[in-house]
């Protein structure tokens, strides 16, 4: 097993390989799994060590501001540093295991939606999503409209003429917080490939591009002890994770001001996050919820544990195309139960009796809790930029998150949100209590930790930061790995998507590279 | 009449509605119905009254007389909880709503509430 600390390296070593993957994450990881065994002679440069330690996790700290329409902005100050983790394995220390891949309709040009469509669809996207399905120990997903087929488990009663349907989600047990065994054998077991070494304590801080500009030459590296090194490869892959993909591309600017691969002011553009919305009830207000008329068990929605494969109800193309809205989840859980004695609690009872009896059904329904998730839209405005003036003990410029809503992101929710309470209705499943006003959703809302889009993908060099194989536009042997390359955010958790891209990326160098059986 | 004719009254139940209006013969049942409607008499009448002046204060004017026409255009029968349905249904669809503190009621369901309210207060 091929483990180094760059930290023990004589200062000023040079690290040589075919390949050199910097970062060893999610993304990393999975293409040096899917390359182990093989010719390519590959370098993993990781930043951390095996565990988190807080001088390491402290190069991630930045700024941020969320802003919205018609909203007080709120300080993010914390985010660039809480949200994301440095060290071998990278996020999947912490993150939540959830999986589902995007939805068909994520990968479609919307006219409706600016700056949408992928360069591949869901179905040539599938076979990926199939072997990372594998990778991470979950049931695959199918191709169109995924169902978790349960017949213990009935999902609502929903028209599908109204655009809402049970959208499966699966949990990996692949994560620092669920199971460390598996986790420890997902991030180290490749390395004891002979074609693999790992450096840990690698922080790489220049892509150094050769005097054309279109090509790297070679990367530079710093560790917090003081020492420095250099390393080179035929090809690089640039897998730091959403945020850190940016800036260290932005960084890199010793040879051309703008950074590297930012010809077109692309670079930490179009930032795109997950947040959900909630509102917790209490005896005076009401919480964000929905009663359900039936009596049968709503476990399709709410499984009796934790981490248990469920569904959401999700928003099917032909609904977003009818209503021009951008994808939207709704998730259900246990809780909202009012309790009884004040004036409110009475008046939630009494609409619960009345909507029950209305749809058909018993006494009061049953009462969940809920929050709501929606696509925000591609937003140029939405970026990640440099703060020159505050850099980080290793010389980096912190970054700074200037995460931006814009009308049409409330517009659209606001329009999914109703349709979904109408549809409900309509059907005469329930009834939807949505308190959330538009001026609160900066406020209220819990942001999820997907950094999404800061390189995105597209075909053209003007609209793209990366082509359809995650190549950087322009520079012959730079690629992407990771969320930042999606071009739309969907809803789905990021993981397996970034997983299903950097299989398709191993594929595509065990080609490029000459190493295909 | 208020919304629920603007908004949702079909064509039909406006026939109804006034036939049943010329008719002295259904008016007795009509006044029957403005009572608490049966299938809900058992509500919280405090929070009915609150919910059913929340939806008439959004529909002045509106007489108990005329929401029980519009909803029970045959007075209460067993079909009253199926129909009550299908109109929620028809609301549903065409977006005619009543929000009261976050639920997203059929606007059948608010002039139920109004209905309920007026009928309380004439109770009391
Ligand atoms: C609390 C939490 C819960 C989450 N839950 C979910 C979930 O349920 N489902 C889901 O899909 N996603 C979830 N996520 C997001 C998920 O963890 C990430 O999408 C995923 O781990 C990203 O993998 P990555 O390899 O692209 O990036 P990262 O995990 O960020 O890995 C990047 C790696 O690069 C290294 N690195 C950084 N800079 C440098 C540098 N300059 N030089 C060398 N190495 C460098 C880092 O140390 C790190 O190891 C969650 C995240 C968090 C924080």
């Amino acid at each position: 097993m091929a483990f180094i600390d760059a930290r023990t390296l004589p200062d000023a070593s040079r690290i040589e390989a075919d390949l050199i993957i910097v970062g060893g994450g999610m993304a990393g990881i999975t293409l040096a799994t899917e390359l182990a065994g093989g010719p390519i002679k590959i370098a993993i440069l990781e930043a951390g060590g095996r565990e988190i330690d807080m001088e390491n996790q402290a190069l991630y700290v930045g700024s941020g501001v969320m802003r919205g329409p018609d909203n007080a902005d709120r300080p993010f100050n914390d985010y660039p540093v809480q949200s994301r983790i440095r060290a071998l394995g990278g996020s999947a220390h912490v993150w939540g295991g959830k999986c589902a891949p995007l939805d068909p309709a994520d990968f479609t040009q919307r006219d409706w939606a600016p700056y949408s469509g992928w360069p591949m669809s869901r179905q040539q996207l599938q076979p990926f999503y199939d072997r990372a399905c594998d990778l991470l120990g979950i049931p695959h997903f199918g191709p169109d409209t995924p169902v978790l087929q349960d017949p213990a488990r009935r999902p609502l009663d929903l028209d599908p003429r109204d655009g809402f349907f049970p959208a499966p989600r699966y949990f990996s047990k692949i994560s620092g917080g669920a199971d460390k065994a598996a986790f420890d054998a997902f991030r180290t077991d490749f390395a004891e490939a002979p074609n693999i070494t790992v450096y840990l304590y690698a922080n790489v801080t220049q892509v150094r591009l050769d005097a054309r500009n279109d090509k790297v030459e070679g990367l530079d590296l710093a560790c917090l002890s003081g020492k420095r090194h250099t390393a080179k490869a035929k090809t690089y892959v640039l897998a730091t994770g959403g945020i850190e993909n940016v800036r260290l591309m932005l960084a890199s600017n010793k040879v051309r001001p703008e950074g590297v691969g930012n010809h077109h002011d692309l670079v930490g553009r179009f930032f795109q996050g997950h947040v959900t919305y909630a509102m917790d009830g209490d005896a005076e207000t009401e919480g964000s919820a929905i009663n359900v008329a039936r009596a049968e068990s709503m476990a399709l929605y709410v499984p009796p544990g934790r981490a248990q494969p469920h569904c959401v109800i999700g928003s099917s193309l032909s609904g977003q195309t009818r209503m021009k809205t951008g994808n939207f989840t709704l998730t259900l859980y246990n809780g909202g139960e009012p309790g009884s004695g004040t004036p409110t609690q009475a008046e939630t009872r009494v609409i619960r009796q009345t909507a029950t009896r209305v749809d058909g059904g018993k006494d009061e329904g049953q009462l969940l809790g809920c929050f709501a998730m929606t696509e925000q839209f591609p937003n140029p405005e939405s970026r990640i930029t440099l703060d020159m003036a505050d850099v980080d003990p290793l010389g980096m410029p912190r970054i700074k998150l200037d995460w931006v809503y814009s009308r049409a992101d409330w517009d659209s929710f606001e329009r999914t949100a109703a349709a979904v309470g109408d549809a409900l209705g309509a059907s005469g499943q329930g009834r939807l209590c949505w308190p959330v006003e538009r001026k609160d959703y900066v406020a209220i809302c819990n942001a999820s930790r997907h950094h999404m889009g800061t390189t995105r993908m597209h075909a053209d060099p003007r609209q793209g930061v990366v082509d359809a194989d995650c190549r950087v536009h322009d520079i012959a042997n730079l690629y992407v790995a990771g969320s930042s390359v999606f071009p739309t955010s969907g809803i789905a958790n990021p993981t397996l998507t970034l997983l299903a891209l950097a299989i398709r990326l191993a594929d595509h160098l065990k080609l490029e590279m000459g190493a295909a059986r | 009449m208020t919304p629920p004719v603007h908004q949702g009254l079909a064509r039909r139940d406006l026939l109804t509605t006034l036939l049943a209006l010329t008719a002295g013969a259904a008016l007795p049942t009509l006044v029957r119905a403005a009572e608490p409607a049966g299938a809900f008499a058992d509500l919280d009448r405090d929070a009915v009254e609150r919910i059913g002046k929340a939806w008439l204060e959004q529909n002045p004017g509106t007489s108990a007389k005329t929401l029980a026409m519009w909803l029970f255009p045959s007075g209460q029968t067993a079909g009253t909880l199926a129909d009550l349905r299908r109109r929620a249904t028809e609301d549903f669809r065409k977006g005619a709503v009543f929000i009261h503190r976050g639920w997203r009621l059929s606007q059948t369901e608010g002039a139920l509430f109004g209905l309920l309210a007026l009928g309380s207060q004439g109770g009391r």
